[in-house]
């Protein structure tokens, strides 16, 4: 009789947000600060203000080489070990911008250095050679549940037997081309974000964000216990109105989720619809688990904000305190919403949820292990 | 009497999403325009509010208000009546 396999385990993460590291992150959060400000849709080009959260010293404009590599090499020298992208170590990249903001630059000024960083694999290429990868990187995108696409790969990899450890590394910068999007939408406008606010009008906030995640399974301060991604492939845009999307998600995790004690990380962007979908059908399995969102502090980090909140959740378990949902406010679409922070000693893990662009929802469920 | 300014609506409608199959005088004025007979999505909601924006020199806010302008046309006419220069309305 074969031993039965070991589960997967978080090993080490790391983020980067507006307000620094998770460290820095995390208190910033439980100290009910906002990273968001009000700042021009187009950069340079003005437009309507807008709630942004840019990392310390960069400007929405893009440079050429973009100025965000800097972020990632101070991020990548945190990530233990060596040979990433050798043998057995793959490495996942995530995102759902790349460096989308290098073809407006080009478009706005004709400087063909902003091709080099433009497309996803021409981005991807280089941040590898930047940080020293080997050939073994692998690129994942799937919107704003990108971070989590490459989470779920990770694991698949290893129950595979094909690797011994994964590196999953997930970057989104913000650029007048994804916030002028957005705003075109007018999902963001001129309000800060109030995530599960049951209020008539609502917007998001947009930041910056990256984090890395090592998933292996001999060692680890958590344990991956559940992860789920569906498409309900219903809209580009729009959620089905039922809210069936985010049932089907979390279907596989319930029978996981049964008996536990859980506070519920949510994706919580600020928008009405699909805030009240999510809060909805989270309060009906999850009855009386608190639930946060931290966009309202950090802003949407889009493909990356899976893996952003999951490390600041990992932080938020370590140091026995969660952060409330920073920026909300009663009434909100249910009673479970927690506005302020709140103890961990009488939970025993975390489920992290995300959902996307095109109808995509993610689910992971971190355990201490 | 035709209003004028539903009468530039449609047109609006009809050339800004290239309906082929769509005459401006077929789109009723009462009827659910986002999810209605046009079949029209959030996409389409986009880039009429751009076109909008453009033409009546107005600003919509964001999303929900966008979607109470668009509930018909009747209502996307008030909207605008009630936001733009006079100057930029038909007579």
């Amino acid at each position: 009789m074969s031993a039965p396999a070991s589960p997967i385990r978080l090993a080490a993460c790391g983020a980067l947000t507006a307000f620094g590291d998770e460290a820095a992150s995390l208190a910033a959060l439980l100290g009910n600060r906002r990273a968001l400000s009000s700042l021009p849709v187009l950069g340079r080009d003005g437009g309507d203000l807008v709630p942004l959260a840019l990392c310390p010293g960069r400007g929405l404009d893009e440079t050429a080489p973009p100025a965000w590599i800097s972020h990632l090499r101070a991020l990548a020298a945190r990530i233990p070990g060596e040979g990433w992208g050798g043998p057995r170590r793959p490495v996942f990249v995530t995102s759902s911008n790349f460096g989308v903001g290098s073809l407006y630059a080009f478009r706005r000024d004709g400087n063909a250095a902003h091709l080099e960083h433009g497309t996803p694999f021409r981005c991807v290429d280089w941040i590898a050679g930047e940080l020293g990868w080997g050939p073994d990187v692998t690129t994942f995108s799937h919107a704003c549940v990108s971070a989590h696409l490459g989470l779920i790969q990770a694991s698949r990899v290893l129950e595979a037997g094909l690797a011994d450890e994964v590196l999953v590394f997930s970057f989104d910068f913000i650029s007048p081309f994804v916030s002028g999007g957005f705003h075109s939408l007018k999902i963001l406008n001129a309000e800060f974000p109030a995530p599960y606010r049951d209020g008539t009008t609502g917007s998001i906030g947009l930041g910056d964000g990256a984090a890395f995640a090592v998933f292996t399974r001999d060692r680890g301060e958590f344990t991956v216990s559940s992860q789920s991604l569906h498409n309900e492939m219903h809209h580009f845009t729009a959620n089905r109105p039922d809210g069936s999307g985010f049932e089907a998600c979390l279907a596989p995790v319930l029978a996981v989720a049964a008996g536990r004690r859980l506070w519920l990380k949510g994706h919580g962007t600020g928008t009405i619809e699909a805030g009240r979908l999510e809060a909805g059908t989270l309060a009906r399995h999850f009855p009386g688990a608190p639930l946060v969102s931290w966009k309202g502090a950090l802003g949407h980090t889009l493909g990356s904000c899976g893996l952003v909140e999951l490390t600041l959740a990992a932080a938020a378990i370590r140091a026995g305190r969660a952060p409330g949902t920073v920026g909300g406010d009663a009434p909100t679409f249910t009673p479970e919403v927690a506005l302020a922070p709140f103890d961990l000693d009488a939970f025993d893990g975390v489920l992290c949820t995300s959902n996307a662009f095109g109808g995509a929802h993610a689910a992971l469920l971190l355990s201490h292990a | 009497m035709t209003d004028p300014l539903l009468a530039k609506l449609k047109i609006l409608v009809v050339e800004t999403l290239r309906l082929e199959d769509v005459a401006p005088a077929d789109i009723p004025d009462d009827e659910p325009l986002i999810g209605g007979g046009l079949s029209l999505d959030s996409i389409d909601a986009l880039e009429l509010v751009v076109r909008l924006e453009k033409e009546f020199g107005i600003k919509i806010a964001s999303s929900e208000e966008s979607r109470t302008a668009l509930a018909s046309m009747s209502s996307l006419a008030a909207y605008i009546r009630e936001r733009a220069d006079p100057a930029r309305l038909p007579a």
